[in-house]
């Protein structure tokens, strides 16, 4: 039996006197795609914030890796967060954000090199990220996340601003971070990406 | 224009010369005085600084700018490029006439006046006047065609290295001279007010030639930029400014790629330095800026010398200075504290990446406030020494105060507002203006004591200063705690 990776049961939130989530659930073992959809405003990035330990929830009970989700440097070496609001380092080029990110991490799981091979950003690598469109930064941003070594990958959208053509590359990436043994959870409304990368779906609905 | 508009201008007008008049007045008799040899120097350096600034700050803003919605419409439409933009140039020449009267008065107090105060007066005037609307017309200029922005800058150079050369000879070689040319006789100055005012009417006309080959397209970068910085100012929020003047600084820019360094012979404190690394990298290509910072650090002994001692605008130049070579350098921490989400991927620990960033902030603050104090030693305002030492002993203190300057969260208006006899006080951006230079205050004590009442020996400071900073910068990373650096949540 695979290990568990996540363990969520309950969980309510209310944001203001409104409630986001009620009695909503999850679970992800080791190796497996999570792909929550729904419409928008049903939640999913709450539920994503949830379990990065980003906000806690009004009830319910949650463990990612055998603990409570906590934002600190410990729960992020073991999970990689890419959520909706990407940033940059200024000074920085593409490339050294990359070579940041591996000088940080022992045990990378790609070179700079193939990382800007495996997100087409070769032909970017010296310009700073600002002057990137908004897929090309979305890249960057799963690049440096795919790049570092984690368990869990946790993605919020990760579609946004990409063409079709990545999309599909997007999800042989993913399948393959699956494949070695790592549990990506994705908030996403495109279906063909969680169908692609072999997702088990979970679809949220309006608490109220 | 209404006419209740027209009446609140007339009367506001009235009111303030009712106000300012009679100090006005006393200001301009105080300074029918000879000149001041000692002083003369620097007080012109000090001008011809303020001159250049405000030439930079002309450039870097437009300086014709219209209200967003004007330039997104009215620029692109084929209405004369004049008439869309003469509101916007009238303002303008309200601003340069108003900042060369301050410009003539300035000069006029360096240079004083031993007899005709009325000529002289309005000599300084029509010189100030004069050579802030020509400034003003070749900003214009430069913002039509790239060669008149490269004499501009090369111009704004010119004047710094200008007023360099004064104040370091002014108070030697060239004191003679400088006095000289103060005593000149009135009808001279009048003369030379009119060649200048001469050469402004000519760019003057130049530049209003030029407004109908202004590209749109810098009419609407220029107007977006000036747009921020309005709204910056309308929604208090000054750290929005920093962030927009960096990004536009890096947009369009190739920085280029260098291999980062491992620095795996610090074992586990090299992956709190990796990080840091980017504000050393990132210091390296803008030398510009810490060749202007090195400039700066003679401001200080300027203003003593103009003042002729030790003042409060000295002491609070050396210490304004000295944090905001620490604050320029803290842009890491600063996008850590707005969106953690790099931080978050780096996942390292909060202390030990604090304590590597403050690393180069203390080394510029350090060295920044060695050379100012250094430059205070050498104008004289300083007994015994040396006086260079309380630099590094200063550096931790502002480090830490710069960091803490960086992870502050966005104004808060939500805080009360406090009914003063001056009237209400916000509180939300008081606390935001004074997170960050409270613990500068608080960890700059022994120096500022040991500036306020100068001893012959300073070691005695050094060393309380040494332990006051470190203890400051010790008390802000263990007050810190082991949160993540990822820790704007």
């Amino acid at each position: 039996m695979s290990e568990m990776i996540i363990a969520a049961y309950g969980v309510e939130v209310e944001l203001g006197d409104t409630p986001v989530l009620r009695d909503v659930g999850l679970v992800a073992a080791a190796g497996e795609v999570v792909a929550v959809v729904g419409e928008n405003g049903v939640g999913k990035s709450t539920l994503l914030r949830c379990l990065a330990g980003l906000r806690p929830p009004l009830r319910g009970r949650i463990e990612v890796l055998g603990g409570p989700p906590v934002d600190a440097a410990g729960f992020w070496e073991r999970v990689a967060l890419v959520a909706d609001e990407p940033a940059w380092y200024p000074g920085l080029s593409v490339k050294e954000h990359l070579e940041l990110m591996r000088a940080v991490h022992r045990d990378a799981r790609l070179t700079v090199g193939e990382a800007l091979d495996t997100f087409e950003l070769r032909g970017r690598a010296d310009l700073s990220p600002l002057t990137l469109s908004t897929g090309q930064r979305q890249r960057l941003s799963l690049a440096m996340a795919l790049l570092r070594p984690s368990r869990l990958l946790l993605l919020d959208e990760p579609e946004r601003g990409l063409d079709t053509a990545f999309r599909a590359r997007l999800a042989a990436i993913l399948r393959g971070y699956a494949g070695d043994g790592g549990t990506v959870v994705m908030a996403t409304h495109d279906l063909r990406l969680a169908t692609a990368t072999g997702a088990r779906l979970i679809t949220l609905e309006a608490a109220s | 224009m209404s006419w209740s508009d027209r009446y609140a201008m007339v009367f506001g007008a009235a009111l303030a010369v009712a106000l300012l008049g009679r100090p006005l007045v006393a200001t301009v008799r105080g300074l029918a005085t000879g000149v001041d040899p000692a002083r003369l120097g620097a007080a012109l350096a000090l001008v011809m600084v303020a001159y250049a600034g405000c030439l930079a700050l002309a450039r870097l803003l437009g300086p014709v700018v219209l209200p967003a919605a004007d330039a997104a419409w009215l620029v692109l439409s084929p209405l004369p490029r004049r008439s869309v933009l003469g509101r916007a140039v009238a303002a303008l020449l309200v601003i340069a006439v108003a900042g060369g009267t301050v410009l003539g008065l300035a000069a006029l107090s360096a240079f004083g006046a031993p007899d005709d105060l009325v000529l002289r007066l309005v000599a300084a005037l029509v010189l100030g006047v004069g050579a802030s609307a020509g400034g003003m017309a070749a900003a214009v200029l430069a913002q039509a065609s790239g060669a008149w922005d490269s004499w501009l800058k090369v111009a704004i150079t010119g004047i710094v290295l200008m007023a360099v050369l004064v104040a370091v000879l002014g108070g030697g070689v060239a004191r003679q001279a400088l006095t000289a040319v103060a005593g000149a006789p009135a009808g001279l100055a009048v003369s030379a007010a009119g060649l200048v005012a001469a050469g402004a009417a000519v760019l003057l006309r130049r530049a209003w030639a030029a407004l109908d080959r202004i590209p749109a397209r810098r009419i609407l970068s220029s107007s977006v930029r000036s747009g921020r910085v309005i709204s910056a100012a309308v929604i208090l929020d000054p750290g929005a400014l920093t962030w927009a003047a960096e990004d536009d600084h890096w947009r369009g820019r190739v920085p280029g790629s260098r291999r980062w360094p491992r620095f795996a012979v610090l074992g586990g404190w090299g992956r709190a330095v990796a990080p840091a690394w980017q504000e050393w990298r990132r210091a390296r290509r803008r030398p510009g800026r810490l060749a202007a910072l090195a400039g700066s650090a003679a401001l200080p002994a300027l203003a003593a010398q103009a003042a002729g001692g030790l003042s409060a605008l000295s002491i609070g130049l050396l210490l304004g200075g000295a944090l905001t070579a620490a604050v320029v350098f803290v842009t890491g921490a600063r996008r850590d504290g707005d969106n953690p989400a790099l931080a978050r991927l780096l996942a390292v620990d909060g202390r030990a990446l604090m304590a590597a960033r403050a690393l180069l902030p203390a080394l510029t603050a350090g060295v920044w406030s060695s050379l100012a104090l250094a430059g205070l030693a050498v104008a004289g305002v300083l007994p015994g020494g040396p006086w260079w030492p309380l630099g590094p002993a200063l550096a931790p203190a502002l480090a830490a105060a710069a960091l803490r300057m960086a992870g502050r969260p966005p104004v808060d208006h939500a805080q009360p507002v406090i009914e003063t006899p001056a009237g209400a006080l916000p509180t939300g951006p008081v606390i935001w203006a004074l997170t960050g230079v409270d613990l500068a205050l608080l960890g700059c004590l022994p120096t500022l004591a040991a500036l306020t009442d100068p001893a012959a020996s300073p070691a005695t400071s050094v060393v309380v200063q040494a332990v006051v900073g470190g203890g400051v910068l010790a008390a802000f990373l263990l007050r810190g705690g082991r949160r993540p650096a990822a820790s704007g949540e």
